[in-house]
C-alpha cells in the first residue's frame, strides 16, 4: 500500500490481475524489473497465492524454503493446509504458534492466511481475532467477506468504509463494495453489476468476474444471461467449481437439465458447498420424512 | 474577448465590415483604405488615393461598392472589385468624419467638420440635403436601419435627430433628383427636405458618437464627458434614459450590439467597455496598454465586432459561440441558451432535458465551454468561465424531458476543467497546483493525485486516464497506477476527440490536428491554414473535422482533402456512414450528407482491401485528374490505369506499374520511338526478352538489337541482322554482328570490301585463313602489314547464353489483382494483400522498437520531474490544504492500532442467514423447500392437500433447495460466498429487505409441459405424455404464483391434468391386458369420459369404437361411432365411423356385456377404474381431485400420487395472496 501521491506502482498490474482471478496471468507476468525488495516479497506472495489459486500446492510447499520471509512461509503454510485436509491440525497449530511470536505475529500476510484458514474452518472469531484490524487492502476485504458470510453487513460496511476512505478505486475497494450490494440485495444488485461490468469493460475477462457477473444477474432474476455468462465462464475454464455450481442452479431456474454440471462438480470438488449441501438436503429429505409420518 | 484577427498600421479612424464576405475595411490616418481578409489573415488590396486622414468608410449592402470620406472634403465611391474610385462627390467644407449608405436609396450621409451633414445620390452621384443646424463639426451621422430617420453627433454638445421622410418622398424616381438639382442652390442652407426632429442635449461635452438600435427606438451617445448616454424616443418626444459611466477619457464611438442586449463603447482611454443594455451596468473591460481607441464596428450579419486604435485594428468576439456539447452512443448533450439539451441522433429527435441557469442571469462570457456527460449516471458536468473557472454537476432527473424550468441546485466547484473518468468519479484539476481531485458525484474528494506536468486542462482518456494539456505538449497520466502513459509534443490542443473505439486521439489545435493513438504514439500531423473548428471519427477510422469554411477528412496515414466547402462554421458532433451531424452556431442540431467516396476509396486503397477499391472502381464515378495523381503519387499507378483513357498517360502508368502488355498495347497505338524506347527500357528491367526485341525492332536499333540476340544467343537473327546492316550498307554494323558472331571469313570480307585490306590481311592470317591472307598479301604487295611476334591469336566465339529462347527470370512486379482486368479481382488480391502485409510488419517491427525506446526515456523524464515536483510540494508544505479536506487517515494509522488488536475487538455474533428469514416468514410449502425447511414444507403440504407420499417430491425440494443459493467468489482462496437468491427482484428494492426465494419452478413452465403432454398424447407417445403429466401434478404442489386470478389457473390446470394422468393410465392398462376383452372394451370406453382435448377424444372414440367392432360389440361401437362423427373428424377417421354405423346399423347387438352404461352420467375410480354413477357413493383425493370407490378411503391416491384418498385438507395455497 504504496502512499497517495509517491512514485509508480509497479505492481499494480500484478495486483489487479490476481484479485480479478487472472492467477495465470499474473504468473506470466511477474518478472517485473527494479523492485525494492518489500515489493519483489509482495510479488512473490502474490504469485504463490496465485498458485494457490489454482490449486498447484505442492509447487508452492516445495519452492518455497526454510529461509523465505514470514510472509512467503505464510503462504506456505496456506498451501499446506489446503493441499492435505489430513494435516489441518497440524498446520493450524503452527499457524498459531507464528501469530503468538511477537516479532511476526503482527505480519500482515501472516494475519491475511490465519484469516482464511480459520475462515476455512469457520472459526470467524478465531480468524476476526487477527484480521479485524486491518492494516492492509487485503485484509480489510477479508474483514468484509468474513463478515458477509456471518451475515453481518453492518460490520461488513464499516470494512468497506474504511477501505474506501483509503482507496475508494481501489481494484479490491470495488470488489468489496460489489460482495456486499450482493449480501445486501436490493436496488444494491444494481451497482454491483455495474461494478463487475465496469471490469470486464477494463480488463481482460476472467472467469471470476464472468461469475460475478451471473451470479449479480441471477439475483436480478435474468437467469438467461447468466446462463449465456457462465458458459462463457465454462468455456474459460472447464473445472472452475463456481463456474458449475452455478450452472446448476441457473440450469434449474432456466428449466434445463442439471445433473451433468452436478456430476462434473461432484467429480472435480466433491467437497464443494454446493455438493456438501445437495447430500446433505437428500439427508434432511429422510430426516423430515420421519418427522412427520 | 476573444481576438479573431489583429492588424499592425498607421492609426485606423474608420472600419467597416462586408455584409457578406470575411473582409473589413480600415481607413487609416495616412491616408490608406485597407482591405483585409479576417479570416485568412491576408491584406487583399489597399486604396490610396485620398490626401490626409481618411475617417469614414462604408460598405454597399448589396453592391460591390464602398465609400470613404477624408480631410481633403472628398467623398469617393469605389468599386472594389475593378479595384477604381468610380467618382468624387465635392461640397464638404471642412474634414469629412463619417460616410454611410443607405441601406435601400442610393444615398450616402456624410458628417462634416463644415457643421452640417450632407446627404448625397450616388447614382446621380448629386448632393441631394445638406442638414444644417448644428453649430459646431459633426462628429458622426448616420441612417436608421429602418425609419427615415438620421442621427448625428457634433461638437456642439448636441445629438440631433433628422426626419428625412419628405427626402424620400421627393426621391421617388432618378429624373426627380435631377430636376430637384437646379431647386438645390436655393434651398441650400434652407432645406425643408429634412428637418431636425429631436435634439438631445444632456452631454457635457462634445458628442462624438451617436447611433440608432438596430430595432428598437433607443440611441446611444458617446462624448468628450467620458460618458455614454442612452435615449428613447417616440412619436413625439425622445428623453435621456440613463448615463453609463465609467469610461476615463473621450468616448471615441459607441453601439448597440447586433444579436446581444449589449452595449459596446470604445474610447481613447484605450479601452473597450461591454455595458448591459437593461441592468445599465459594465459587465465587462478591455485594456490596451498603449493605444487609444477611435472606431468601433459591427458586423451586420455575425458575431463580430471591430476596433480601430493608434496603431492597428482588431477583429473579435465578446463570447464563444461554440455550444458545448457531449456525445454519448446515440446521445449528444448540448447547452443551449439557459436549458440543457438533448439530442438523439437515430430519430433526430430534440428535447430540452433541464435548466442550468437562472433566466436573466448575465450570460456574456458565463455560457458553459465544455461538457461532460456520463452514461452510467445520468449525469452532466458542466464547465465555463464562472469565477476564474468552475464547474457544475447535474444529475439529470430519469423522467428527463420535463418542461419544468427550476434551476437544480447543482453541485459545484471551481476548476480549470472537470470531467467525468469513470463510473461515479469525475476529476476537476486546479490548475495553481496543477493537482487533479478526483470527487464521487456527491461532490466529496475521494483522491487527489498530482500531475507529471504543470497542467492548464484536462481531458477525458479512457476510464481512469486523464490526458493532460500543457502550453507545448499534452500526456496521459494513469490515475491509479500514476503513470504516465504517453506523452507528445503538440501545438496548444484545444479540443481532443477520441476514436469511436478509445484506440485513436485527434488532437486539434488552432491550425494543427494531430493523430496519435491511445498511447500518444504520434501518427500523423495536418497543418490547416485555416482555423480547425471541430471533428469526429467514422466507423472507419477516418477523421472527419471542419476548419471555418470546409469540412475535411484525414485518412490514418495523413492524407487529407476537402469533403465539401461551408458558409458558416459548423462543429461536427458525430459522423455516422454519409451523414456528418454537427451543431451549427445558434445551437441547431443539422445532419449533413456527404459524399464519403473518395475518402472510402483511399482509404480501401491505404488499407489495401483491394476488393473494395475493385468494387468501387466498378461502381462509381470517382474519376478525375485528381485522383489519377493522387493514385500515381501514392503508388497505385496500376489502379489509376483504369481510369484513363488517353493513350500516352496509360502508357505512363502501365510503365510505372510494370504493366508491359497495357504499355505494349498503348505503344502500338502511340507508335512513336520515345515510348518504344521506354518500353524497351522497362521490359529489359523486367526481363522480358521477348518485348525488348520487339522494341528495339520497333525502334530499328540495330546496335542494341543484335547485343541482346549476342546475349540471348539467338545467332541466326544475328546472321539476319548482319544482311540487314550489309543491305543497308552499314559497314560498322555489320562488322560488329561478325565479330559477335565469330565469323571471321565475313569480317574479312567487310573489311576488304570496305577497302581495309591491311586489316583484311592480317584478320585472315591471324585466324589461319591463309588462302585468303596470301591472295591479300598479293594484292598490297609490298605493304604487308608485319604481324605481332610472340602471341597465340584465338578467336572470340560468342559465349553460349545462361538461357537460351524465352524470358529471363522475370522480375517480380506489382501485378495480379488489376492485371487481370476488373473482373477477376479477388483471389489475386488476397495473395497481394498477404506479401505486402509481410513487408509492412517488417517495417513496423523496426519502428516500433525505436518508438518504445523514446517511450521510456520519456516516461523516466516525466517521472523525474513528476518526483521532483512532489519533493517541491512536500517543502512548501503544499499538502497542507489535503489536511483540511478532512482525508482519511494515512496507512499508518490502522497499523498502529493493528498493534492492540487483540485488546479492545469484539467479534459480533452471526447475523440471521437469509433462509432462516424465509423460513420464518413464508407459508408456502415451496418456499419452506427453498430455505431447506423440508419438514415444514411437508407439513404444510400435509395440511393443505393430504400429501402423504412425498417420494415424487424428493427431487423437487431438493432442486428448489439447491437453486435459492448462487456462489460468488470473493477473495482468493478463502471459502466461497453463498447468495440467497431472491424472487421477484426489482431496480426499486430496499437492499437488507428480503425478498421470498426465487423458485425453479414456476407456472408458465407448467403450462409449457402441458402442451409438451398434448402433443405427445397426439403421437401416440402415451407413457411419455403421462410422465409429463404426472410431473406438473406432482409440481403444481410447489409453484408459486402472485395473484389470485393465477391461483384459479392452477387450481383449473389440476383437474385438466388429473383427466389425462386418469384417461392415460386406463389406456396403459387397456394395452396390458390384452387377454380380456370385456375389461379392455370398458377401459377403452371409459377413456372417452375423460375430459380431454377434442382431438384426442376423437382418437380415444375411434379406438374404443375399434375395440368394441373387433369384439362384435356393434351397438356400443356404433354409439362410439356416432360420437366420433359428432366431432367432425378427419375424413379417414369419419369413414371408418360411417363404416360401423352401416355394419352396426344392420345388427345392432352386442355380443358381451360390458360394465358400461353411457346414458347414465358417471366418473371413474382412480384406481379401480369402474364407473361411479350418479347418486352412487364415492371418495376423492384432496388434492387432484379424482373420485375414487368407498373402499379406497385412506390409500394413496392413484391419479396424482401424492394424497391421501378422503384426508382432510385445507386445499392448495400456491400464492402470497392467498395468504395475506
Amino acid at each position: 500500500m504504496a502512499g497517495m501521491g509517491s512514485g509508480p506502482d509497479h505492481l499494480f498490474n500484478l495486483r489487479n490481475t490476481f484479485y480479478l482471478g487472472a492467477y495465470q496471468t499474473a504468473i506470466n507476468n511477474s518478472e517485473i524489473p527494479n523492485l525494492s525488495p518489500e515489493d519483489a516479497v509482495e510479488r512473490d506472495c502474490l504469485v504463490f497465492r496465485s498458485y494457490i489459486a489454482l490449486g498447484s500446492y505442492q509447487l508452492v510447499i516445495s519452492e518455497i524454503d526454510e529461509a523465505a520471509a514470514t510472509p512467503l512461509q505464510a503462504v506456505k503454510l496456506l498451501a499446506m493446509y489446503l493441499s492435505s485436509p489430513d494435516n489441518k491440525e497440524s498446520t493450524i497449530s503452527s499457524v498459531k504458534e507464528w501469530l503468538a511470536d511477537s516479532t511476526i505475529g503482527n505480519n500482515a500476510i501472516l494475519r491475511l492466511i490465519a484469516g482464511t484458514i480459520f475462515m476455512h474452518e469457520e472459526d470467524y472469531n478465531e480468524a476476526l481475532k487477527h484480521t479485524h484490524a486491518g492494516g492492509t487492502m487485503d485484509l480489510h476485504a477479508l474483514n468484509v467477506q468474513i463478515f458477509i458470510k456471518m451475515h453481518r453487513s453492518d460490520y461488513a460496511e464499516k470494512q468497506l468504509r474504511v477501505m474506501q476512505q483509503y482507496d475508494e478505486d481501489h481494484t479490491l475497494t470495488q470488489l468489496a463494495t460489489a460482495w456486499l450490494n450482493l449480501a445486501v440485495g436490493g436496488s444494491k444488485i444494481q451497482e454491483a453489476y455495474l461494478i463487475f461490468q465496469d471490469f470486464s469493460e477494463r480488463y481482460p475477462m476472467t472467469c471470476l468476474v464472468l461469475n460475478s457477473k451471473a451470479v449479480c444477474c441471477m439475483q436480478m432474476g435474468n437467469f438467461d444471461e447468466a446462463e449465456s455468462l457462465l458458459l462463457e465462464a465454462l468455456n474459460k475454464d472447464a473445472k472452475d467449481p463456481e463456474t458449475l455450481a452455478n450452472l446448476v442452479v441457473c440450469s434449474l431456474h432456466v428449466g434445463k437439465s442439471s445433473s451433468r454440471y452436478l456430476s462434473q462438480l461432484k467429480l472435480s470438488h466433491p467437497e464443494h458447498v454446493l455438493v456438501k449441501r445437495v447430500s446433505s438436503a437428500e439427508d434432511n429429505f429422510e430426516r423430515a420424512l420421519q418427522s412427520i409420518a | 474577448m476573444l481576438t479573431k484577427f489583429e492588424t499592425k498600421s498607421n492609426r485606423v479612424k474608420g472600419l467597416t465590415f462586408h455584409p457578406k464576405r470575411p473582409w473589413i475595411l480600415a481607413s487609416l490616418h495616412s491616408g490608406v483604405i485597407q482591405l483585409w481578409d479576417y479570416r485568412m489573415g491576408t491584406l487583399i488590396d489597399r486604396f490610396d488615393e485620398h490626401e490626409g486622414p481618411v475617417r469614414g468608410v462604408h460598405f454597399h449592402n448589396s453592391q460591390p461598392l464602398f465609400v470613404s470620406g477624408g480631410d481633403d472634403y472628398k467623398i469617393k465611391v469605389w468599386n472594389h472589385k475593378t479595384h477604381r474610385c468610380l467618382f468624387t462627390l465635392l461640397g464638404h467644407l471642412d474634414y469629412i468624419r463619417t460616410v454611410q449608405f443607405h441601406h435601400e436609396n442610393p444615398w450616402i450621409v456624410s458628417a462634416s467638420d463644415d457643421q452640417t451633414i450632407r446627404i448625397w445620390n450616388w447614382q446621380s452621384r448629386t448632393c441631394i440635403s445638406v442638414l444644417t443646424g448644428h453649430n459646431h463639426y459633426v462628429m458622426c451621422a448616420s441612417f436608421h436601419p429602418k425609419e427615415d430617420l438620421v442621427v448625428s453627433a457634433s461638437l456642439d454638445q448636441t445629438v440631433r435627430v433628422w426626419d428625412i421622410g419628405s427626402l424620400k418622398k421627393k426621391t421617388v424616381s432618378p429624373a426627380d433628383d435631377l430636376m430637384r438639382f437646379t431647386q438645390m442652390n436655393s434651398d441650400l442652407f434652407g432645406g425643408v427636405d429634412a428637418i431636425v426632429k429631436y435634439v438631445l442635449e444632456g452631454h457635457d461635452r462634445g458628442v462624438n458618437w451617436a447611433s440608432f438600435h438596430p430595432t428598437l427606438p433607443l440611441i446611444v451617445s458617446g462624448a468628450d464627458d467620458r460618458q455614454v448616454k442612452l435615449w428613447r424616443m417616440n412619436e413625439t418626444k425622445a428623453w435621456e434614459v440613463d448615463t453609463l459611466r465609467g469610461h476615463m477619457n473621450n468616448v471615441s464611438s459607441v453601439m448597440f450590439h447586433a444579436k446581444q442586449d449589449i452595449i459596446v463603447s470604445n474610447s481613447e482611454d484605450k479601452s473597450i467597455r461591454v455595458w448591459d443594455a437593461t441592468k445599465r451596468t459594465g459587465i465587462q473591460t478591455f485594456r490596451r496598454e498603449h493605444d487609444r481607441f477611435w472606431i468601433l464596428a459591427v458586423h451586420p450579419e455575425i458575431n463580430l465586432l471591430a476596433a480601430g486604435h493608434d496603431n492597428g485594428m482588431i477583429v473579435f468576439k465578446l463570447e464563444r459561440e461554440r455550444p458545448a456539447f457531449a456525445v454519448s452512443g446515440d446521445s449528444l448533450f448540448y447547452a443551449k441558451d439557459r436549458f440543457l439539451r438533448y439530442y438523439e441522433y437515430s430519430t433526430q429527435k430534440d428535447a430540452q432535458v433541464i435548466p442550468i441557469r437562472r433566466p436573466g442571469t448575465p450570460s456574456l462570457n458565463q455560457s458553459p465551454r465544455t461538457l461532460s456527460y456520463s452514461p452510467t449516471e445520468n449525469a452532466v458536468l458542466i464547465c465555463s468561465d464562472v469565477d476564474g473557472g468552475s464547474y457544475e454537476l447535474y444529475i439529470i432527473p430519469k423522467d428527463s424531458v420535463g418542461r419544468s424550468d427550476v434551476v437544480q441546485d447543482a453541485k459545484r466547484g471551481t476548476g480549470g476543467s472537470a470531467v467525468f473518468i469513470a463510473r461515479n468519479r469525475f476529476a476537476v484539476l486546479e490548475k495553481s497546483t496543477s493537482q487533479v481531485l478526483v470527487k464521487n458525484l456527491k461532490n466529496e474528494v475521494v483522491k487527489k493525485s498530482s500531475l507529471p506536468i504543470p497542467t492548464d486542462a484536462i481531458f477525458y482518456a479512457g476510464t481512469g486516464n486523464l490526458l493532460c494539456r500543457s502550453e507545448d505538449k499534452v500526456v496521459i497520466f494513469d490515475l491509479q497506477q500514476r503513470l504516465v502513459l504517453g506523452e507528445l509534443q503538440t501545438p496548444f490542443v484545444r479540443y481532443v476527440v477520441w476514436s469511436n473505439d478509445m484506440e485513436n486521439v485527434a488532437l486539434l489545435s488552432k491550425h494543427t490536428i494531430i493523430i496519435a493513438s491511445k498511447k500518444l504514439v504520434l501518427q500523423c500531423t495536418l497543418h490547416e491554414t485555416i482555423r480547425v473548428k471541430s471533428g469526429a471519427w467514422d466507423d472507419n477510422g477516418v477523421f472527419i473535422y471542419t476548419t471555418l469554411n470546409h469540412i475535411k477528412y484525414c485518412l490514418p496515414n495523413g492524407d487529407s482533402g476537402i469533403i465539401r466547402t461551408l458558409d458558416v462554421p459548423i462543429y461536427i458532433t458525430k459522423v455516422s456512414g454519409n451523414t456528418i451531424f454537427c451543431l451549427d452556431r445558434d445551437g441547431k442540431n443539422r445532419a449533413i450528407t456527404i459524399n464519403a467516396t473518395e475518402y472510402i476509396f483511399k482509404l480501401a486503397l491505404l488499407r489495401k482491401r483491394y476488393d473494395h477499391v475493385m468494387s468501387m472502381i466498378k461502381n462509381s464515378q470517382l474519376c478525375g485528374q485528381a485522383m489519377i495523381a493522387y493514385l500515381q503519387q501514392k503508388g497505385f499507378p496500376e489502379v489509376a490505369l483504369h481510369f484513363v483513357e488517353d493513350e500516352r498517360v496509360r502508357f505512363n502508368l502501365a510503365l510505372e506499374s510494370g504493366n508491359i502488355s497495357v504499355a505494349v498495347a498503348s505503344a502500338t497505338e502511340i507508335n512513336e520511338k520515345e515510348q518504344w524506347y521506354r518500353l524497351g527500357v522497362e521490359a529489359l528491367r523486367q526481363g522480358n526478352a521477348g518485348i525488348v526485341e520487339f522494341a528495339y525492332q520497333q525502334t530499328k536499333n540495330f546496335e542494341r538489337l543484335s547485343f541482346l540476340y549476342l546475349i540471348t544467343g539467338k545467332l541466326d537473327k544475328l546472321s539476319k541482322l548482319m544482311k540487314i546492316a550489309e543491305v543497308k550498307n552499314n559497314v560498322m554494323g555489320q562488322f560488329h554482328n561478325a565479330l559477335y558472331l565469330g565469323d571471321v571469313k565475313e569480317r574479312v570480307k567487310i573489311l576488304e570490301n570496305a577497302g581495309h585490306l591491311p586489316l583484311a590481311y592480317i584478320t585472315a592470317s591471324v585466324h589461319g585463313l591463309t588462302d585468303t591472307a596470301e591472295r591479300l598479301a598479293t594484292e598490297l604487295g609490298d605493304n604487308v602489314p608485319s604481324l605481332p611476334e610472340g602471341k597465340t591469336p584465338s578467336l572470340l566465339m560468342p559465349p553460349s547464353p545462361v538461357m537460351c529462347g524465352g524470358d529471363w527470370p522475370l522480375l517480380r512486379v506489382m501485378k495480379g489483382i488489376f492485371e487481370g482486368g476488373l473482373e477477376s479481382a479477388a483471389r489475386g488480391g488476397a495473395v497481394d494483400e498477404d506479401e505486402e502485409d509481410v513487408g509492412g510488419d517488417w517495417g513496423e517491427g523496426l519502428d516500433m522498437v525505436d518508438v518504445d525506446g523514446m517511450e521510456n526515456r520519456d516516461i523516466e523524464a516525466i517521472l523525474a520531474e513528476a518526483e521532483g515536483a512532489e519533493e517541491d510540494n512536500d517543502e512548501e508544505g503544499g499538502w497542507g490544504e489535503l489536511e483540511g479536506l478532512d482525508l482519511p487517515p494515512e496507512l499508518d494509522t490502522p497499523k498502529a492500532s493493528a498493534n492492540a488488536r487483540s485488546s479492545v475487538f469484539v467479534t459480533p455474533t452471526q447475523g440471521m442467514p437469509v433462509s432462516h428469514i424465509w423460513s420464518q416468514k413464508s407459508s408456502l410449502a415451496a418456499e419452506q423447500a427453498a430455505a431447506g425447511s423440508f419438514d415444514t414444507a411437508m407439513r404444510l403440504l400435509n395440511r393443505q392437500l393430504g400429501i402423504k407420499n412425498f417420494a415424487p417430491l424428493k427431487s423437487m425440494f431438493i432442486d428448489l433447495f439447491s437453486g435459492s443459493q448462487s456462489y460468488l467468489r470473493a477473495f482468493s482462496s478463502s471459502p466461497v460466498v453463498p447468495l440467497a437468491i431472491e424472487r421477484g427482484w426489482s431496480e426499486s428494492n430496499s437492499p437488507n429487505v428480503r425478498g421470498p426465494p426465487a423458485l425453479v419452478y414456476d407456472f408458465s413452465q407448467q403450462e409449457e409441459k402441458l402442451k409438451s403432454g398434448y402433443k405427445a398424447t397426439t403421437s401416440g407417445k402415451l407413457t411419455e405424455a403421462l410422465r409429463l403429466f404426472l410431473s406438473i401434478l406432482h409440481t403444481i404442489p410447489l409453484v408459486v404464483v402472485e395473484s389470485r386470478s393465477e391461483v384459479d389457473e392452477v387450481k383449473e390446470l389440476v383437474i385438466i391434468v388429473k383427466e389425462y394422468v386418469l384417461g392415460l393410465k386406463m389406456e396403459l392398462k387397456r394395452r396390458e391386458t390384452k387377454d380380456d376383452p370385456v375389461r379392455q372394451q370398458e377401459l377403452a370406453a371409459y377413456f372417452t369420459h375423460c375430459n380431454l382435448q377434442l382431438p384426442h377424444l376423437r382418437l380415444a372414440l375411434f379406438s374404443a369404437m375399434g375395440v368394441c367392432y373387433k369384439s362384435k360389440n356393434l351397438a356400443t361401437a356404433y354409439n362410439f361411432a356416432k360420437r366420433l362423427l359428432e366431432t367432425n373428424p378427419v375424413e379417414s377417421q369419419a369413414k371408418t365411423a360411417r363404416q360401423i354405423v352401416q355394419a352396426a346399423e344392420r345388427n345392432m347387438t352386442d355380443t358381451t356385456e360390458l360394465n358400461y352404461d353411457f346414458r347414465n352420467p358417471f366418473v371413474i375410480c382412480g384406481s379401480t377404474y369402474v364407473p361411479i354413477y350418479r347418486g352412487q357413493k364415492d371418495v376423492s383425493c384432496p388434492y387432484c381431485t379424482a373420485r375414487f370407490v368407498p373402499s379406497q378411503e385412506g390409500n394413496i391416491c392413484g391419479v396424482c400420487d401424492l394424497a391421501v384418498i378422503g384426508a382432510d385438507a385445507s386445499g392448495l395455497i400456491c400464492s402470497p395472496s392467498q395468504v395475506r
